[in-house]
């Protein structure tokens, strides 16, 4: 008889990277659905490349670098998800490659690989797209129309953003033009809602982003619930300021964090020359996680402050 | 944590039952300390209860034969540790024959508190819940410290574990006399029985034998493990907090478990030496069971006796799930301390490998202490012991909730153990 020897404990929860990426595969499903609905193949083809483009370049990179190939962890596939997502459907075809590369290669393997990445990948491709091409990512001609459009302006059109008048029931549902991923709401909150019953994230990131975020636009005067449903500031919220790796760690951290976030999207739309600014706002937010995370620590058990001042405790 | 690995309904209500082999292998060293002078030799014949191993150095106990026959060995063999230990091992003649001079003091309300610490020690009673401290050194209180409180754990929230639950509804008239013994000997007016909101039925029975005993309540605490870990528990129940790399005392308290109460009971009653203890024998067995079992019993015959394997075995642990210790084969007895013995099938037992941490935070969100476990992980993997030290890792009780919960599978609460063990390597070199 063989018997094994190892240290406690001798169980683990069944969550580990592969089912927690897997869940977030899973909770992006209806948001994808609803893309592929309102724009239809070509929304389709520019998930699908970008999903085989992340996963490609992260196996080519892992082999070429002599490292453990890791795709099955489904953390590129999430990555190339969630980029795919994040572009219009009228993307060329070298976009989402392009964007892969920027994500897998650049922010996360060059930086050690999953869980040594201080930017979220998808994100930071977003950025350097809309900075390099950014009449193809938001001008007037990158966003379709849904298919179903019913509005009263039959030509292609900007951001909602950009000036454009929705009905607050079209923006929830999604029937606006934006990025595949971000124009229906009620998709994104079954997604939410997924992800906290399944545990795979908590509530504190993004119900106090979007607080946060609600609070301040209702501060400077603008119609708060349509600013929540404009945008990507929902998408971000629920699925990339959650992005564990660049996020704090600790949850005081973690309201800091989604507030800074919050209060960067409602400046940077009232205030930045840009019309939206979830991107740079959780950007932004990624950058400073690492200095959150040095100052906020959980408190220790055996530290009470009255204890101290009984002098029981010696420091 | 809330854990779906509970794993305590095979054994759950399964009456306790006894169990005596034909050898026993009693270790002379079962207690946190040196361990004790084997003073038989082979070929003696030794009665139940008689003296076997003489206590060695400030925290020696006795050790006492668990069965009467004849010593057929006085050697050492293989058991947890790395090195093999001192043990006598008596073949059996089923007499079951008591020492002479094993005499009682009576009632634990009545009987003089001066002689209740020196009847722990006689008996060889140390704590049974698993660090198998020697009790009559916990009880003795250092000058200048006070204790208002005496908690008796009966959270066992450890997962697989049932013994201390079938013990509170089988004996709970013992744990309450334990308790009341302890809290004469020291002057004690208030003594807590722990337990989890998930044994409703122990709360219910040590209720009814509490009622009417001075002193002695019953605290009802959230199942959440660790909450018997000793500093959760006097959290819990006190509200106080342990300071850093102190006992329990410094905050007024002394913490048993309700297994070691019982033992007390017998030594100042009966004056009865621990000889036996309840074991939870589960996992990939064929009859689940808790037994009575005597100290040294081999665990093959455990096993046998559980009806055998149910599956090739993988791993065999003494303890629950979260702290348990592998053992290297069947043919290591049993502890006072050991209060299971789980059975893992091959595929559970298989090793994890660690995968880079991805940053979730559930270690940090686990852990009970308020460790940054990844980052102690960190420092722990570069062997940098002085910053897993400035980090705290000291304060780490060993509990396993941030491995259990790493998606990644790293071996966070193992790297903390070796760091820990090698820091007090190095203290003690340096000293």
């Amino acid at each position: 008889m063989k018997l094994y020897l190892s240290t406690a404990p001798h169980i683990r929860s069944e969550a580990d990277t592969h089912v927690l990426m897997r869940d977030v595969l899973i909770a992006l499903l209806p948001t994808t659905v609803a893309g592929i609905y309102y724009f239809g193949l070509s929304a389709a083809m520019v998930i699908a490349v970008s999903i085989v483009s992340c996963v490609l370049f992260e196996y080519l990179w892992q082999r070429m670098t002599k490292q453990p190939v890791r795709i099955y962890d489904l953390s590129a596939a999430v990555t190339g998800l969630i980029l795919g997502l994040n572009l219009p459907s009228t993307a060329p075809w070298w976009m989402p490659v392009v964007g892969a590369l920027l994500a897998i290669v650049i922010t996360k393997q060059l930086f050690g690989g999953i869980g040594d990445n201080f930017l979220n990948p998808a994100l930071l491709a977003r950025a350097v797209l809309l900075a390099s091409w950014p009449a193809r990512m938001t001008g007037a001609t990158a966003y379709a129309l849904p298919t179903c459009w019913s509005g009263a302006d039959a030509v292609t059109s900007a951001t909602p953003l950009a000036g454009y008048e929705a009905s607050t029931l079209d923006l929830f549902l999604g029937n606006i033009p934006g990025s595949i991923g971000e124009v229906c709401k009620a998709a994104i909150l079954l997604g939410l809602i997924y992800l906290l019953v399944r545990k795979v994230i908590t509530w504190r990131i993004p119900i106090t982003f979007l607080a946060v975020f609600a609070l301040l636009s209702a501060l400077v005067g603008q119609n708060v619930l349509d600013e929540l449903l404009m945008g990507g500031v929902l998408f971000g919220a629920v699925f990339m300021a959650t992005d564990y790796t660049t996020s704090p760690m600790n949850p005081r951290g973690q309201f800091i964090y989604a507030a800074l976030c919050g209060i960067l999207v409602c400046v940077i739309r009232n205030f930045g020359a840009y019309p939206e600014g979830v991107t740079y706002a959780i950007l932004i937010g990624n950058i400073v996680t690492p200095l959150i995370d040095k100052y906020d620590k959980p408190r220790l058990y055996g530290r009470l402050k009255e204890q101290k001042k009984e002098g029981t405790v010696n420091a | 944590m809330h854990h779906q690995h509970e794993g305590k309904l095979p054994t759950r209500n399964i009456p306790i039952r006894d169990f005596v082999s034909d050898t026993v292998c009693i270790p002379m060293g079962m207690h946190l300390g040196a361990p004790s002078k084997p003073c038989v030799n082979k070929g003696d014949l030794v009665k139940l209860g008689q003296v076997i191993g003489e206590p060695v150095g400030g925290l020696g106990l006795p050790v006492h034969a668990s069965v009467s026959g004849e010593v057929v060995a006085v050697e050492e063999r293989q058991l947890l540790g790395a090195a093999p230990g001192m043990c006598v091992v008596i073949r059996n003649d089923f007499a079951d024959e008591w020492v002479e001079g094993i005499q009682g003091y009576g009632n634990v309300e009545t009987v003089d508190p001066a002689v209740v610490i020196p009847a722990i020690k006689a008996a060889g009673i140390c704590g049974m819940g698993g660090a198998s401290f020697p009790t009559h050194v916990k009880l003795s209180i250092p000058e200048g410290k006070t204790c208002d409180t005496i908690i008796l754990n009966g959270a066992e929230c450890e997962t697989f574990l049932t013994a201390d639950f079938r013990l509170m509804l089988e004996c709970p008239g013992k744990i309450v006399d334990g308790l009341r013994a302890v809290m004469r000997a020291l002057n004690v007016k208030r003594g807590v029985i722990a337990i989890e909101d998930n044994k409703p039925e122990a709360i219910e029975t040590m209720r009814k034998a509490a009622s009417g005993r001075e002193g002695v309540e019953i605290a009802i605490m959230r199942t959440k493990y660790p909450q018997g870990g000793e500093k959760q528990l006097i959290k819990a129940v006190t509200g106080r907090e342990v300071p850093s790399g102190k006992l329990p005392i410094e905050v007024h308290t002394i913490v048993m478990n309700v297994g070691t109460a019982a033992a007390v009971a017998d030594a100042v009653i009966d004056g009865r030496p621990l000889i036996d203890r309840i074991t939870t024998v589960t996992g990939c067995v064929q009859r689940p069971a808790n037994l009575r079992l005597r100290i040294g019993t081999i665990i093959g015959d455990v096993i046998g006796e559980c009806g055998g394997f149910s599956e090739e075995p993988g791993k065999i642990v003494f303890g629950g799930g979260m702290t348990g210790l592998c053992v290297p084969d069947t043919d290591v007895p049993m502890t006072k301390a050991n209060n299971g013995i789980v059975v893992y099938n091959v595929k559970d037992a298989r090793s994890v490998d660690e995968s880079p941490c991805i940053r979730c935070g559930r270690c940090v969100e686990a852990c009970p202490i308020g460790l940054d476990p990844y980052r102690i992980k960190h420092y722990c993997d570069k062997g940098d012991l002085e910053a897993a030290k400035q980090h705290h890792v000291l304060d780490c009780i060993l509990c396993g909730c941030c491995s259990y919960n790493c998606p990644a599978r790293r071996w966070l609460t193992a790297s903390f153990k070796n760091t820990k063990d090698a820091i007090a390597l190095e203290a003690r070199r340096k000293k």
